[in-house]
């Protein structure tokens, strides 16, 4: 059976996408999502909450794990396109980061419209904020620490690679336990 | 004592009756029906739809009487409804080769196929005003029927492949210009949108310009035609086409001189002009800047406004240009202060600059 | 509130591919992101694009201030707030403390902003460079580059003939030492406000279809040179309503024979400092 979408479409997208704001205003500080909708695995309720706010016919959405029921659920609530290609995506979900294609394989956007980059939506294992790697760049006042859970190291090798591109990049919602952190591109992994 | 300027809510109150008396005017005289503006002032209800982009005569008649008259405001309206309608699907493109044929007529040949059929036209009015109601005649049937569907002009000279040629299925699926912001270089299917969407008047100015040395292209009207043309669905869950009605276009093909280049041989090009209604002016406009700005693509000089694309499609919607133009109407106080005070530092420094000057010998001349 | 149109009037799809644009604008920030601004129903020039990122944003627990010219009590800063009062049915206010949301044409309120709060900035003209080179597709290329030699030849050329930059509006800022960025035209005794600012600022021009934002904290610098830094206007003059000589005043000509009074801009930050309201 087909699992529910959004119970308020109109008021439950708008109170999401007002923290996907805030959280993309101010990264690397968790913010608790205040709705989570039904979600068939391996798809995580607080990542449906994002692609049912921002997706619908007008974007191309890649899985990793693109299960019939996950896709079939997508195409009906958000009408959806799946994009066959990383390059081709708009969205991307990413269930199983240690396993991800190279972020550079997604659309980066070009020099003249550095938009039409790739937005990850990663599930991670949870985060912390009182121990971790600290982050500073467009959003943070100071530095923001924070420790990703369920995220390879290697990870922010490759993202520290692709910031030389700056303003190309793409950006990333990591989501666990009801919460999401956002990361544009422009924040940077400080070293310690 | 001066008391901070209050009370706009309430002045707007005061506007918006003050508006509704003005537009309905002296009570004595009947208010304007819907159906009489669709069916007395029906070239003004085409412009509206066409410049509103929505096919709907009595929505467009309604806009204009709210409007007191002003196209301009019309066609405001009607996009402000527009923008917020819902979307059931996309028709099959027109086919206007099988237009049921009301007018049409070529500059290009004294006959052809289906004849000239002058139709309804002010051409040969002589303008002179009607002062005494003018008798309605009664329109007799013509000896012969028109043809149910007449040949293209072009597709004429097409066949002596004088007239380059355009591939029906080369078309990319056009992007929809409600939808998408307007990036340049825009391709031709996205310049025609614009432009059907397009201000008339600015769109004859351009073309005007066009016939006046800036960016001359030597057109000659292939074919103006106008008529009914069905519109054609195909749902997705029937798989085959359904007719859903039929609308009026003004279809205008200009075909102008080319001296080839760019790998193409000498040949004829094709200018394009398409309008809902009866709306000759507007589609043979469109047809003319339509040339003018495939100057890139043909490899001709871009040197006149009406080939800048930029220039051309950035300036063309009057709901763009009416709001921006009037939008000096609202309150710059703010930046005018700022002007202001910059000027008079500058007006001060100036002086104190003109007395460093060494002293010349004036007589009479004040500073 | 007006049922036949959805709430904020917009519809869902729009919402999304507002937010979408909203969204990117934020991860680049001072980029021009290109948005399909739709048609409203109110003009072009007017606020349409301020009003679009409002509906985008809005929700019923929202309280919406909205200034223009840095007052609430201006005409189109009443209809746009009439406007979202009837398709939204949320709550306004004239106290720049009291809102969540604030949309503003040519100021920034006085009073300092919350990280709690956003603000909408109406922009007739999203591209700096705009007037140095009319060109879409040139200045495309020469953010892509990061090429700003025009603005600087612009302003230098400035102090050549006058000994000063003669911008006082609109003056450009640099954001977060990448994209070069209209602050929209306020004057640029606003410009430092910009900078590092605890509330997120959003900027929206309708007629020509682009989105940018400045996010909070973030590095926003006026253009200036060494030998001619940025310099702020200032008064002689104290405003006559409540003696603040630290806001941006407004010049009233108040006779026939020219008397020239100075009064705040902001008139919620004016009203709030008047002495009544300090008594």
């Amino acid at each position: 059976m087909m699992l529910a979408a959004f119970a308020e479409p109109v008021f439950d997208s708008q109170r999401t996408f007002r923290e996907l704001l805030q959280a993309m205003a101010r990264p690397a500080v968790p913010r608790r999502l205040p709705v989570l909708p039904p979600a068939p695995a391996p798809v995580r309720p607080e990542a449906m909450a994002i692609l049912l706010t921002l997706c619908d016919a007008a974007t191309s959405v890649w899985l990793q794990h693109p299960a019939a029921e996950v896709a079939g659920h997508l195409r009906f609530h958000a009408g959806l396109r799946l994009a066959e290609q990383t390059q081709q995506a708009d969205f991307a979900l990413i269930d199983a980061p240690a396993s991800m294609p190279a972020l550079d394989s997604f659309a980066c956007g070009d020099l003249r419209y550095p938009d039409r980059s790739a937005s990850l939506i990663m599930q991670v294992e949870g985060f912390r904020t009182d121990r971790g790697r600290r982050f500073a760049g467009p959003g943070i006042r100071d530095t923001e620490m924070l420790a990703i859970e369920g995220l390879p190291d290697e990870f922010w090798h490759r993202r520290a690679e692709l910031s030389a591109q700056l303003p190309l990049g793409v950006d990333l919602y990591f989501v666990a336990a009801q919460h999401v952190v956002a990361m544009p591109r422009t924040t940077r992994l400080l070293e310690d | 004592m001066y008391v901070a300027v209050k009370g706009g809510e309430q002045a707007i109150a005061r506007s918006l009756e003050l508006l509704a008396e003005a537009r309905r005017g002296d009570k004595a005289v009947p208010e304007l029906e819907l159906a009489q503006i669709r069916e007395q002032l029906r070239l003004g209800v085409a412009r509206v739809m066409q410049e509103g982009s929505l096919y709907d005569e009595e929505l467009a008649a309604l806009a204009i009487r709210q409007a007191a008259g002003d196209m301009l405001e019309a066609i405001f309206l009607l996009r402000a409804y527009r923008t917020t309608l819902p979307r059931f699907g996309y028709t099959r493109p027109l086919d206007t080769a099988a237009m049921r044929v009301r007018r049409r007529v070529s500059g290009t040949f004294k006959d052809i196929p289906g004849g000239q059929v002058l139709g309804p036209t002010y051409d040969y009015t002589q303008r002179l005003l009607e002062f005494d109601t003018a008798p309605i005649p009664t329109t007799q049937p013509a000896d012969t029927a028109l043809p149910a569907s007449m040949p293209r002009v072009l597709d004429l000279l097409d066949a002596e492949a004088l007239i380059e040629r355009i591939d029906p299925g080369s078309d990319p699926e056009p992007v929809d210009l409600t939808r998408e912001p307007l990036m340049f270089p825009a391709n031709r299917a996205t310049r025609l949108q614009n432009l059907a969407r397009g201000d008339e008047g600015f769109l004859l100015g351009m073309a005007y310009s066009t016939q006046r040395g800036y960016a001359e292209n030597h057109p000659f009207a292939g074919e103006i035609r106008m008529g009914e043309v069905d519109v054609v669905i195909c749902p997705d869950e029937l798989g085959f086409p359904i007719e859903i009605g039929s609308i009026t276009l003004t279809e205008c093909q200009m075909i102008n001189q080319f001296h080839g280049g760019n790998g193409t041989p000498p040949q004829f090009t094709r200018g394009y002009g398409l309008s809902m209604g009866e709306g000759e002016r507007k589609a043979m406009s469109m047809a003319l800047v339509d040339r003018a700005l495939r100057c890139d693509e043909l490899a001709e000089a871009n040197q006149a406004p009406a080939q800048s694309q930029e220039f051309v499609l950035s300036h063309s919607d009057s709901v763009e240009a009416s709001g921006f133009v009037q939008h000096l109407k609202l309150p710059h106080y703010v930046d005018f202060q700022a002007e202001l005070s910059l000027l008079r530092t500058l007006a001060v420094q100036h002086t104190a600059d003109a007395d460093e000057q060494p002293l010349s010998v004036t007589t009479g001349a004040q500073a | 509130m007006t049922p036949r149109y959805n709430f904020a009037f917009l519809d869902e799809d729009t919402k999304r591919m507002l937010r979408r644009a909203l969204l990117k604008a934020v991860a680049i920030p001072g980029y021009q992101v290109p948005f399909g601004s739709r048609e409203m129903p109110l003009p072009y020039g007017w606020g349409t694009g301020g009003i679009q990122v409002t509906a985008a944003l809005l929700g019923p627990d929202d309280v919406l201030k909205v200034i223009d010219q840095g007052a609430d009590d201006t005409t189109n800063a009443v209809n746009i707030r009439r406007f979202f009062s009837r398709v939204a049915g949320i709550a306004t206010t004239e106290r720049t403390a009291d809102a969540t949301l604030i949309q503003t044409r040519h100021r920034i309120p006085e009073t300092s902003l919350r990280e709690d709060q956003i603000l909408v900035f109406q922009v007739p003209e999203p591209e700096p460079l705009r007037t140095l080179e009319p060109r879409e597709a040139e200045t495309r290329t020469l953010h892509a580059l990061a090429d700003y030699g025009l603005m600087h030849v612009k302003l230098y050329e400035d102090i050549a003939q006058y000994g000063r930059i003669a911008t006082s509006y609109d003056y450009p800022v640099l954001v977060d030492g990448r994209f070069l960025t209209s602050p929209s035209p306020i004057p640029k005794f606003d410009n430092p406000k910009l900078d590092r600012s605890p509330a997120l600022m959003l900027f929206g021009a309708g007629r020509e279809k682009r989105l940018y934002a400045i996010p909070p904290y973030t590095r926003v610098e006026s253009l200036a040179f060494d030998d001619h830094p940025f310099e702020l206007q200032s008064w002689e003059h104290h405003c006559a309503l409540c003696g603040s000589n630290d806001s941006y005043l407004d010049e009233v000509v108040v006779d026939d024979s020219g008397t020239r009074m100075f009064v705040c801009s902001d008139t919620d930050y004016c009203s709030g400092h008047r002495p009544e309201a300090r008594a």
